[in-house]
């Protein structure tokens, strides 16, 4: 598992925490870049859009959902990887999962928090978001809980909860190991995130059984969190989104990007932070092997949504499908084709899913891909519901392409802000793949 | 007084802590770096009781998940376009989110109630255990007894004895 030869556990804790206590200029820069891009290009257009109103957007009559929700839809499925892969390969026990644990579930938190920031943007008066919320109120006012989209504001709600809580619990052990190894302030301060933890017997027996029952709700609740995003869609009748197979769909396409998000950030992760010695071809190699056999399933699901709309012959449907396939967005869906079903096929070869540079390439194509279809199932279906008097047709502002690219600064920066807070490889897992401290072996 | 012995070694700690339990020192914490089954079995952990929380958490989520659905529409009748005013599907994804939802709070309730945690006071520690010593703590020994218990540690080859008043 270790590239470099198997550290001590002294090392470990040296390594790891290294990360965490020693900043420097270039950090400072990098963080500075991300919160500049983020404050320009996210909250600057977003400050704009609240004084002049949603029609900023590319939103319209037809269109009323644009790419803030493909946006929101995209950062939803990025943050499937981390916490169900997590919670799925904690349960099947497997030892490569330890290195990469830590920082796949912040890349699930910061992913829905992002998340969470395109809703907001997209209701348009933000200051009433709190009324999606069963909250008592002199309003009488009250959530109607048929509807799918309060399925997504109790899913989305408890998926954070579940993540934050996860990661959290997974990590106060490690919280005690900054403690002792550091001063003044900052000694204070983790001496409360660990809860006075000491590493007692019992504490982690506590812990061990807690953390296997948090897996084991995570699991099913991941899988509902983007089941229930899509029926969102699913749950209309308009044609190009009434499909039954979306549910899946949406769930393989989510975890599927996750799993190359991990890529790209276990390639940043060993780049800048010098993980090299954790986060090896073992884990590479595992997590190009899912990505393959996520891309089948991810394409065998596409074709099958192509046949049923053709196998049903409805001519809404086959309208739908023309316009999907031939229509002004064509080159997209033909890119995400490209991106997401042919390129991971390169994986195939060792020496390519072994190359770290191959592997960040080929990651960022798949998320591009992803990126795209969640584009084209917004941009090619509401605007376009049956009768041809009625289409329209929606292209984003610069506002909305702004923020897109704002979000990318804003999830950085909380990842950026994340590896000075919280060891992002777990410090305590490590030691349980290295080979014990016996006497007698 | 506890009696602290800081060990290099795994089985030289967990014979250290058998060889104490078997001297009728009860009230003993094993401290280490990372989670040792052989350290909770010495100290006869079995299943944890936090899964009581986890399965109460999880019955009282379904519970207040499908009656806040129901209750809801019971409340406000909103008829639409025919369809059930109690309609089952839509109440099982807010129980089934709420359920879980419960589940994981309680759970999280469980590991501090049965973990003693948050724990701030000043307990018997070593820094050296969150890096890679395993530490015997015998806790409470009277004063009596803190000679054996430190020949117990010497001889299973602790390599720092530390006698350590405790709060009480």
């Amino acid at each position: 598992m270790f590239d470099h030869g198997q550290p001590s556990y002294a090392e470990v804790n040296k390594d790891i925490l290294s990360t965490m206590l020693e900043t420097g200029p270039r950090y400072w820069m990098l963080l500075g870049t991300t919160m500049s891009v983020a404050g320009i290009c996210f909250f600057m257009p977003w400050v704009y859009q609240l004084f002049v109103g949603v029609g900023a957007a590319g939103m319209n009559h037809n269109a009323v959902w644009g790419t803030y929700i493909s946006n929101f839809i995209f950062w939803i499925g990025l943050s499937h990887s981390g916490t169900l892969l997590s919670a799925v390969l904690h349960l099947t026990k497997s030892q490569w999962r330890k290195s990469i644990y830590r920082s796949a579930e912040a890349m699930t938190l910061f992913s829905l928090m992002t998340a969470a920031l395109f809703v907001m943007v997209h209701v348009g008066r933000v200051w009433f978001v709190h009324w999606t919320f069963p909250i008592p109120n002199q309003m009488g006012l009250w959530p109607n809980f048929r509807s799918p989209l309060m399925f997504d504001v109790m899913a989305i709600t408890t998926y954070l909860t579940a993540s934050s809580i996860f990661i959290y619990m997974g990590s106060v052990p490690d919280f005690a190991a900054v403690r002792d190894a550091s001063t003044g302030l900052r000694r204070r301060l983790y001496t409360i995130f660990s809860f006075g933890w000491r590493g007692t017997a019992r504490e982690w027996h506590t812990l061990g059984w807690a953390y296997t029952f948090f897996a084991v709700f995570v699991v099913p609740l991941a899988v509902s969190v983007h089941s229930i995003v899509s029926w969102d869609f699913a749950l209309s009748v308009v044609p190009g989104l009434h499909h039954t197979i979306f549910a899946p769909y949406f769930v393989c396409g989510a975890i599927y990007s996750g799993t190359a998000g991990i890529v790209t950030v276990m390639y940043c992760l060993r780049k800048f932070l010098h993980f090299e010695r954790y986060i090896g071809q073992v884990h590479l190699d595992n997590l190009g092997k899912l990505l393959i056999t996520l891309s089948l399933i991810w394409s065998y699901i596409n074709i099958l949504e192509l046949f049923s709309g053709w196998f049903g012959g409805t001519s809404f449907e086959l309208e739908a499908m023309r316009f999907k396939l031939t229509g002004f967005y064509a080159p997209l869906y033909w890119e995400m084709i490209l991106f997401c079903a042919f390129v991971p096929l390169l994986m195939l070869f060792k020496k390519i899913r072994l190359s770290w540079n191959k592997m960040l390439v080929i990651s960022i194509l798949i998320n591009i891909g992803m990126l795209t279809e969640r584009f084209i199932i917004v941009a090619t279906s509401l605007p376009r519901k049956f009768l041809p008097n009625a289409f329209g047709f929606y292209f984003p502002s610069w506002i909305e392409i702004s923020i897109t690219v704002g979000s990318f600064a804003i999830f950085a920066t909380l990842f950026l802000i994340f590896i000075k807070w919280v060891p992002a490889v777990s410090i305590y897992e490590v030691k349980e793949t290295l080979k014990p401290l016996r006497r007698n072996t | 007084m506890a009696v602290m012995g800081a060990f290099a070694y795994e089985d030289d700690f967990l014979a250290a802590a058998e060889k104490l339990k078997s001297s009728g020192f009860d009230k003993i914490s094993l401290l280490s770096p990372l989670p040792l089954e052989e350290a909770q079995e010495v100290l006869g952990l079995g299943k944890s009781p936090v899964r009581y929380f986890s399965l109460g958490g999880a019955i009282i989520g379904a519970i207040s998940g499908f009656a806040m659905a129901f209750g809801t529409a019971l409340v406000f009748i909103l008829p639409t376009g025919g369809r059930a005013i109690m309609a089952l599907p839509p109440f099982f994804v807010i129980t089934y989110e709420m359920t879980i939802l419960m589940g994981v709070l309680f759970t999280l309730l469980g590991f501090h109630f049965i973990s003693g945690l948050p724990a701030w006071h000043d307990k018997p520690y070593l820094s050296s255990a969150s890096i890679d010593r395993f530490v015997v703590v015998v806790e409470d020994a009277a004063a009596e007894q803190v000679a054996r218990a430190e020949a117990i540690l010497r001889d299973a080859g602790a390599e720092e004895i530390r006698h350590v008043e405790e709060d009480q």
